[in-house]
């Protein structure tokens, strides 16, 4: 029997962090990839403080976290949990706890809706507790209100400017990450890509550390006219077409897709699944933060939608963000450009929510919703890609959700690719092996289209690529080949020779 | 009707709704409890992925209400709640239901659809609309056009605007009564300052087959169960509970959890936990059980702060995690035994301990009463403290 006290329980309260704290105190965070991560760093830093990111969660932080956090935890959850426990840790073994809790904070995305997710502060309180580490200041940033100082002090001056830094460097590094994955799989020499990629981040890191600063008003209208991120990116641009590629190597298209962090994380989270890919002969279709985002945008506007008619004033709110919606979607493409439209565009929301309408209501939030069948049939009917590898971590309630709803898609289009992998964390053979079979017939599919494209254009491999060896330009990684009738890169390219030399692709 | 998940809290809104659109109560049909036997003979292969029990279930009660009516039904009803109306409000951030219980019917829809569709085979209507019940000026938009206009011929928007009012007020009417029960039940625990026992569980624990009667095993040892979500909302009852903690700032509101969980989003989740807060002042809650299904993710997180807040006020705290398709009846019998001994031994000082906290002026009655309780409301005396 527990011995009763007079004190009740109260919640986990951090000592706040002050302003007159910020010259020797570190914000650490993380749970992104590491191009961002590394742009985020920056634009803390421009804004006066010391930032520090998490190293990518591994197994070792696995079992930590369901060492230390309540059972029943979602696989996420035990990788954050634990990174973040044994960060501490090893801080603490360097510097001594108090030490720690002095130098750092961390910082964490808090959420918007009900899943574990918006609940994780309890796992990592519980972890750090459970870790004799329960002075540790935690903050949970909420992404529904933007001034957070009551609750977390002064010392991270959550203003403006830093928030649209955070937003351009998701879009910048989106691009990089997008065109990165289209060029490796074709790169001639092994490890020029990554190299490029390292250059052109840390050029990013830079550019965002050194931005000038405005005010609240004028850094909108800055950030929105100002070339000085497209300058960046088509230096970035230049950078990339220093990389030769052969495009001719026949590879089914992966798009990624599924629960945030699962497919934005590179590393032991996913089983690294987008390097596995690539290595078993994919070219990656990598999941962006900005159509997240855009989801999360289109999702916050479907409210004022069911208001309208019924309270006033919902229609204006309405128009007001549709406007906000269009100018994030210009802003990106502008951006895009910049990039030489390689990067792929942004998937128009609506078409997302039309495809997916019979299968799964676009009211339904947490996870993905209804973008992540939206995205499957997108994929699908507008050969973007041979297959879709959706990434569910184990036991994630909203994303769990919709890939039962896909039972219906499939019932429909049986011939979807679709390879739905739940994420556990240690049980990684397993969802590989079932990754694999499903990639084997991408493969065959790839290379079917690619030997029809040449018999469409009475072409031989070995005549496209003579004809490739004659205009070295078509073998810059920035070379634009059109994306045509075909799926894959290298039917594409096929049918585009074709067109160059007047036959029928 | 499909008698699952947030039907449990809600149903009296539904009967209300369709009572008032002219549709005679005996024309509502909701499934049978969840049972083994009923997923086994109706939702078997028509699963679809899910880990979650509750859920998982759902294709049971699809199947016996499409396959298992002596006669044939016209609509399947089966509605997407993504609020619920919760007692508490105010400083509670929202009322979102769990991801995987508002998203259910399209998530078990799937298995009906794959191979063929099964509701147009069957000639019944499948009708799922989104509904957020926290929002009434929503609801009747939602229903009308999320279904129910082309389920009901004819049926007009100001129809619809009225039954919605009276699915209202009828589950108001529902959760009045049942609270004002919960306080005459209190009421004699203090009179007879006996012992009684508070469930803290999503509403579908109710259901035999998910929540596997623990409660009533316990009940049946002659102790008063009482559910968190139909405590008595009485201000005298809550001002004694949580007047110091408003007093002192620390709430804002008796129905305020912030002090104890920052992240209210889930309504189901917040009641647990406000449950929690109030066992932990009620003297003669003597003990909380615990009831949550497998790897449920809402109730994970919760697990540490809802014991400690709980088992600091000294009562006792049994909790039973995991619960899915196996009901180890052997297990269970034990743990009730457990939990029975330790009442028996514990009740009496846990009682006085947490009276001798509380600050003076129980609305409750506190001397013996001339008269016992409602035959209704007494409990069998075997194994009673």
């Amino acid at each position: 029997m527990a011995t009763a006290t007079t004190e009740h329980y109260r919640a986990y309260s951090p000592k706040p962090f002050t302003r007159a704290e910020r010259d020797s105190v570190t914000v650490v965070f993380g749970g992104l990839h590491w191009r961002v991560e590394r742009v985020i760093q920056a634009v803390l830093e421009n804004g006066g403080n010391k930032a520090e990111v998490l190293p990518v969660a591994t197994k070792e932080d696995l079992l930590t976290g369901r060492e230390v956090a309540d059972i029943g935890q979602c696989c996420p959850t035990s990788f954050t949990t634990g990174n973040l426990v044994n960060f501490i840790k090893k801080k603490s073994d360097e510097l001594g706890a108090e030490e720690v809790t002095k130098k750092y904070v961390y910082l964490t995305a808090g959420s918007c809706g009900a899943c574990r997710f918006g609940q994780y502060h309890q796992s990592y309180e519980l972890g750090l507790r459970n870790s004799g580490l329960g002075a540790f200041r935690m903050f949970l940033l909420a992404q529904d209100q933007l001034d957070q100082k009551a609750a977390m002090g002064d010392g991270l001056d959550l203003n403006l400017p830093m928030t649209l830094g955070c937003l351009w460097g998701i879009f910048c590094t989106d691009l990089v990450q997008d065109l990165e994955y289209q060029v490796r799989p074709y790169e001639v020499g092994p490890g020029q890509t990554d190299a490029v990629v390292k250059e052109s981040v840390e050029y990013l890191y830079e550019m965002f550390r050194n931005r000038p600063r405005r005010d609240s008003w004028r850094s909108i209208t800055w950030h929105l006219t100002s070339s000085y991120f497209t300058k960046a990116l088509r230096e970035i641009h230049r950078k990339f077409s220093a990389i030769e590629v052969d495009r001719l190597r026949v590879k089914p298209t992966v798009k990624i897709t599924g629960e945030f962090y699962l497919q934005t994380v590179e590393g032991d989270p996913n089983y690294n699944i987008h390097r596995w890919l690539e290595a078993e002969g994919a070219e990656v279709y990598p999941a962006a933060i900005a159509v997240w985002m855009d989801y999360l945008l289109r999702l916050g506007l479907q409210r004022f939608e069911d208001y309208s008619g019924i309270e006033r004033g919902a229609r204006l709110k309405l128009g007001a963000g549709r406007v906000a919606q269009a100018i994030y979607r210009w802003n990106y493409a502008r951006l895009r450009r910049a990039m030489g439209d390689l990067p792929h565009e942004l998937p128009n929301q609506f078409e997302l929510r039309r495809l997916a309408a019979p299968y799964f209501n676009s009211r339904l939030d947490g996870g993905e919703g209804d973008m992540l069948v939206g995205k499957a049939l997108w994929s699908y009917q507008r050969k973007k890609a041979h297959m879709i590898c959706e990434l569910s971590p184990y036991s994630c309630m909203p994303n769990t959700m919709s890939i039962g709803a896909m039972a219906g898609v499939l019932g429909k289009y049986p011939e979807i690719l679709y390879a739905p992998l739940e994420i556990k964390g240690d049980a990684e053979v397993h969802a590989l092996s079932r990754c694999q079979m499903i990639l084997t017939e991408a493969k065959k599919r790839a290379q079917k289209e690619f030997d029809e494209a040449l018999a469409a254009a009475g072409l031989s491999l070995e005549g496209v690529r003579a004809y490739v060896d004659k205009h070295p330009e078509m073998k810059r990684a920035t070379y634009r080949v059109p994306h045509g009738d075909a799926v894959g890169t290298a039917a594409n390219l096929v049918h585009h020779v074709a067109q160059r030399l007047g036959r029928r692709g | 009707m499909p008698r699952v998940l947030n039907m449990w809290s809600t149903h009296q809104f539904w009967c209300g709704l369709f009572g008032a659109l002219g549709i005679d109560r005996r024309n509502l049909v909701f499934s049978a409890d969840t049972s083994e036997e009923q997923g086994r003979q109706f939702g078997k292969g028509r699963g679809t992925v899910d880990c979650c029990y509750p859920v998982k279930c759902i294709a049971g009660h699809y199947g016996e209400l499409v396959f298992g009516q002596r006669e044939k039904l016209d609509i399947v009803f089966s509605p997407m709640i993504y609020t619920v109306p919760s007692m508490l409000s105010g400083h509670v951030a929202r009322t979102l239901t769990c991801p995987r219980v508002m998203a259910a019917p399209e998530n078990i829809k799937g298995g009906f659809i794959k191979e063929r569709d099964v509701f147009v085979e069957q000639g019944i209507r499948y009708v799922t609309p989104f509904v957020s019940l926290d929002e009434p000026k929503l609801v009747a938009k939602q229903l009308f056009e999320g279904g129910l206009r082309e389920a009901i011929p004819g049926l007009t928007p100001s129809e619809m605007a009225r039954a919605v009012e009276a699915g209202f007020l009828a589950l108001r009417a529902f959760n009045n009564s049942l609270r004002k029960k919960s306080r005459e039940v209190l009421e004699w625990c203090a009179r007879e300052n006996r012992a009684c026992l508070l469930v803290l569980a999503r509403p579908y624990h109710m259901d035999p087959g998910i929540g596997h009667e623990i409660e009533g095993d316990l009940q049946a040892y002659g102790y008063p169960v009482l559910w968190a979500q139909y405590f008595p909302t009485d201000p005298d009852l809550l001002e004694w509970a949580f007047g110091e903690d408003l007093r002192a700032g620390i709430i804002k509101s008796p129905f305020d959890i912030h002090d104890v969980w920052p992240s209210s989003y889930s309504a189901n989740t917040n009641e647990i936990l406000w449950g929690a807060k109030v066992a932990a002042r009620i003297p003669w809650v003597a003990c909380v059980v615990r009831l949550s299904s497998y790897e449920c993710g809402m109730d994970q997180p919760t697990y540490t702060p809802v014991q400690q807040i709980v088992e600091r006020s000294g009562t006792l705290f049994f909790s039973f995690q995991d619960l899915d398709s196996t009901k180890p009846a052997g297990s269970v019998k034990i743990r009730v035994e457990t939990i029975t001994h330790y009442l028996e031994k514990y009740a009496a000082a846990i009682i006085e301990k947490k009276k001798a906290a509380m600050p003076p002026g129980c609305p409750l009655p506190s001397q013996a009463a001339e008269k016992g309780p409602s035959a209704s409301l007494a409990p069998s005396t075997a194994g009673s403290t």
